[in-house]
């Protein structure tokens, strides 16, 4: 090829124009309502909370806060009460989460056919995601209370009265039923959605391999499946760890610190004891627990080590 | 709804002579006189609790007549109490308080120690040696180290109700006094019934066993039994022998004690704020429960065939003298950075008026702040109403102390773990009193 060549099948170098053009500005005008928003509402509360974790303030006295550093941290690390609140909250997560991803999985898998009515099962079944979590609470404290549904059903099979909320074996247990039960409609939705996206021709060359219906759903649909699977797991990690409304509505954190978990632990210290710097730390450090835990989870769906 | 032209006269016509008399007058020492006299001004009052009685009394008879008497505009919140320290302490830091708030006894000393609330002990001088005389029963309430800081708008306490019928069911005389709450007990074992299994199916005595419940029930038998919660320095004095006989009495209740067996089950169940007909009394699951004063009323005005008494406090023992939780109830306070202070201690004025206080408490079945309204047809026609005001010289409130809250929710949690048999009561005692002295020394 000569050099002349060269010079004619080379693009010609296109001009560079400069400052903004009008498309910038269009891009900037359309970015900006939502990056103002996540700016404003997300991340300057987010370094605030982080200033306000290393100093002592108590928004009833004047002076505004007082920096001290690390040592709401190190008070974090002596506090047996948080501690055991962290442990609640993992517990908490390990008792929805399994049953809650099981259950979802094998809904899902129910309702991905295609029979009449099957949109209604679907939104019913969908239903308790879409009521507040406090209202879904009040309701299930009534269910609970002494003469509610459930010690109606304990009287009918003969059993004694149960008080589940205020019994410190069995109280965390049963927010976790709540928990579970309003749960399991977006996971199934998600779950659905995943199922729906594995295509048809998977299922036709097993069938053409001899699979049958388990050896499908053990070799098609979980492999499938799973990015999807992660995702829900790795979200219901992150709302779960950050469970208050309905334990502050089913048992204030009771009996015997038995469901104080790390959100309701800062709701009171920073709330009722107006020690929001401490506050502001427990938050920080649940933040850690909780992205760590999220980051074990997205590691396994890319099959990344660390 | 519109009051009666009347009574809206009335209303207005005594609020604007007790105005002249108590409320307009200045002093050199008040600070920022109220130049306008109100007229033209707006005052944001919360008020604790959200009755929906208490709120159609205030938004339809008292504001109403309050705005005619002095031209000013009243806008009034009631907040849900679980929800109250909450927004004064977002409000405060953004500077968003209202002029006027009310809340428990229990919160008055931080307010007071932060400065976040006037003094009003030159207020209350300028009312007449009578009207402080008829309020002095709920005064002491409101003052922390001497200064008066908030105004009782009514008074409570716990005391024990019980069912008539199921005392002569048991053999007991409906209408026998107690001068102990060990003669109490002695009762409840007569009037605790059981299952062939032995579990409590009516608890004979059934004490608060939920949180705050649980601090309030231990007052009253601390106090009971001759002890205090809270020395005159401010320093923990429940350390005692006096503090360790009334938790072994109060876990004796449902664990049983030195041979006795327990007269009470359900340990943390809340029952104290349900609804009258889901009253433990009500429901037949309990024979005698402690409640307040408008839990009690509340019971009265929705059963009026169910047959409830009142049992006056009690000593511990036999020697000790009476005493229970109680006293001065929730209050309002001034707002220290408001822009009206005059204006706001005129509607504190107002509300405890004698006639305006009488209305308003009776809206939500309460006991009267005045003294002499122990004379009323309120009191003196209901039995109930008036067992609660001859009460009123034995009860005991919390320390008005700074930091008391979070003092009140460590005992809780030590009360508890006694209360579900988790180490000795002595052990506990020293380990609460240990917790509660470290929360107070911090928040001085």
């Amino acid at each position: 090829m000569t050099a002349q060549a060269e010079t004619r099948t080379a693009p010609a170098p296109v001009p560079r124009r400069r400052g903004w053009s009008r498309l910038h500005l269009a891009g900037l005008a359309m970015a900006a309502p939502a990056t103002i928003f996540i700016l404003v509402f997300s991340l300057i509360p987010v370094v605030y909370g982080l200033y306000l974790s290393l100093t002592r303030y108590n928004p009833l006295r004047r002076g505004g806060p007082e920096w001290i550093g690390l040592s709401n941290y190190a008070s974090l690390a002596d506090s047996p009460q948080f501690w055991r609140a962290l442990g609640v909250t993992g517990l908490f997560v390990l008792m929805v989460l399994p049953p809650t991803v099981l259950i979802a999985t094998g809904l899902a898998v129910l309702v991905n056919v295609r029979v009449p009515g099957i949109g209604a099962i679907r939104s019913a079944l969908y239903i308790p995601n879409i009521i507040s979590l406090t209202a879904v609470s009040m309701i299930w404290l009534w269910m609970y209370s002494q003469h509610g549904l459930f010690n109606q059903i304990f009287a009918w099979f003969g059993l004694p009265e149960q008080a589940l909320l205020y019994d410190e074996r069995t109280a965390l247990a049963a927010a976790a039923v709540m928990r579970v039960w309003k749960a399991l409609g977006s996971n199934m939705v998600l779950l659905l959605a995943g199922l729906q996206s594995i295509p048809n021709e998977l299922y036709e060359a097993a069938r053409v391999d001899g699979a049958g219906k388990a050896a499908q759903f053990r070799h098609v649909t979980v492999p499938g499946l799973r990015p999807m699977l992660v995702f829900v797991i790795a979200m219901d990690i992150i709302y779960l760890s950050q469970s208050f409304a309905e334990i502050y509505v089913l048992t204030q954190g009771g009996p015997l610190a038995s469901t104080t978990t790390v959100n309701y632990l800062i709701y009171t210290t920073a709330f009722q004891y107006n020690q929001f710097g401490l506050s502001s730390a427990m938050a920080f450090v649940l933040f850690a627990f909780v992205a760590g835990l999220s980051v074990i989870t997205m590691r396994n769906r890319t099959g990344d080590r660390p | 709804m519109k009051l009666p032209p009347v009574r809206s006269t009335a209303a207005v016509l005594a609020l604007t002579a007790s105005l002249a008399l108590t409320g307009c007058g200045q002093s050199n020492d008040q600070p920022d006189p109220d130049a306008s006299g109100g007229a033209g001004a707006t005052l944001t009052v919360w008020f604790p609790g959200n009755d929906p009685a208490e709120v159609r009394q205030v938004e339809d008879v008292i504001i109403p007549a309050f705005e005619s008497a002095t031209g000013a505009q009243v806008e009034a919140t009631f907040v849900d109490w679980g929800d109250l320290s909450t927004k004064l302490s977002a409000a405060f830091a953004s500077g968003a308080a209202p002029d006027l708030f009310g809340h428990g006894a229990a919160a008055v000393a931080d307010y007071a120690v932060n400065e976040r609330i006037l003094p009003l002990t030159d207020y209350v001088a300028r009312w007449s040696a009578e009207d402080r005389q008829d309020l002095s029963a709920a005064l002491p309430g409101g003052t922390v180290d001497g200064v008066q800081y908030m105004i009782p708008l009514r008074m409570d306490g716990q005391l024990l109700a019980y069912d008539k019928a199921d005392f002569r069911a048991a053999g007991l005389d409906p209408e026998q006094t107690f001068d102990s709450w060990e003669a109490i007990r002695a009762a409840a074992e007569q009037l605790t019934v059981r299952a062939a299994d032995g579990s409590i199916t009516r608890s004979g005595l059934l004490m608060a066993t939920d949180p705050i419940g649980r601090q309030q029930s231990f007052a009253t038998l601390v106090q009971a039994a001759g002890g205090r919660q809270v020395d005159q320095s401010g320093k923990v004095d429940f350390d005692t022998s006096a503090g360790l006989a009334a938790l072994d009495f109060y876990t004796g209740l449902y664990l049983g004690q030195s041979g006795q067996p327990a007269v009470a089950s359900g340990v943390g169940v809340p029952y104290s704020s349900n609804a009258p007909e889901q009253q433990p009394l009500v429901l037949d699951t309990a024979s005698i429960t402690m409640l307040n004063g408008n839990g009690i009323q509340k019971i009265a005005d929705a059963k009026p065939d169910f047959e409830i008494g009142v049992i006056a406090p009690a000593g511990l023992t036999a020697g000790d003298a009476p005493a229970a939780f109680g006293g001065p109830g929730p209050g309002l306070m001034i707002n220290a950075e408001t822009k009206h202070p005059d204006l706001a201690w005129q509607f504190i004025t107002h509300l405890v008026q004698p006639e305006v206080n009488l209305d308003y408490i009776k809206t939500f079945g309460g006991v009267p702040v005045r003294l002499s309204a122990a004379s009323d047809p309120y009191v003196t026609g209901n039995p109930i109403m008036t067992a609660l005001v001859e009460a009123l010289p034995h009860l005991r409130p919390n320390p008005n102390v700074p930091g008391w809250v979070q003092a009140r929710d460590t005992m809780d949690q030590y009360l508890e773990q006694a209360l579900n048999a988790k180490a000795a009561n002595a052990e506990l005692l020293s380990q609460m009193a240990a917790a509660v002295d470290t929360v107070l020394t911090q928040s001085r």
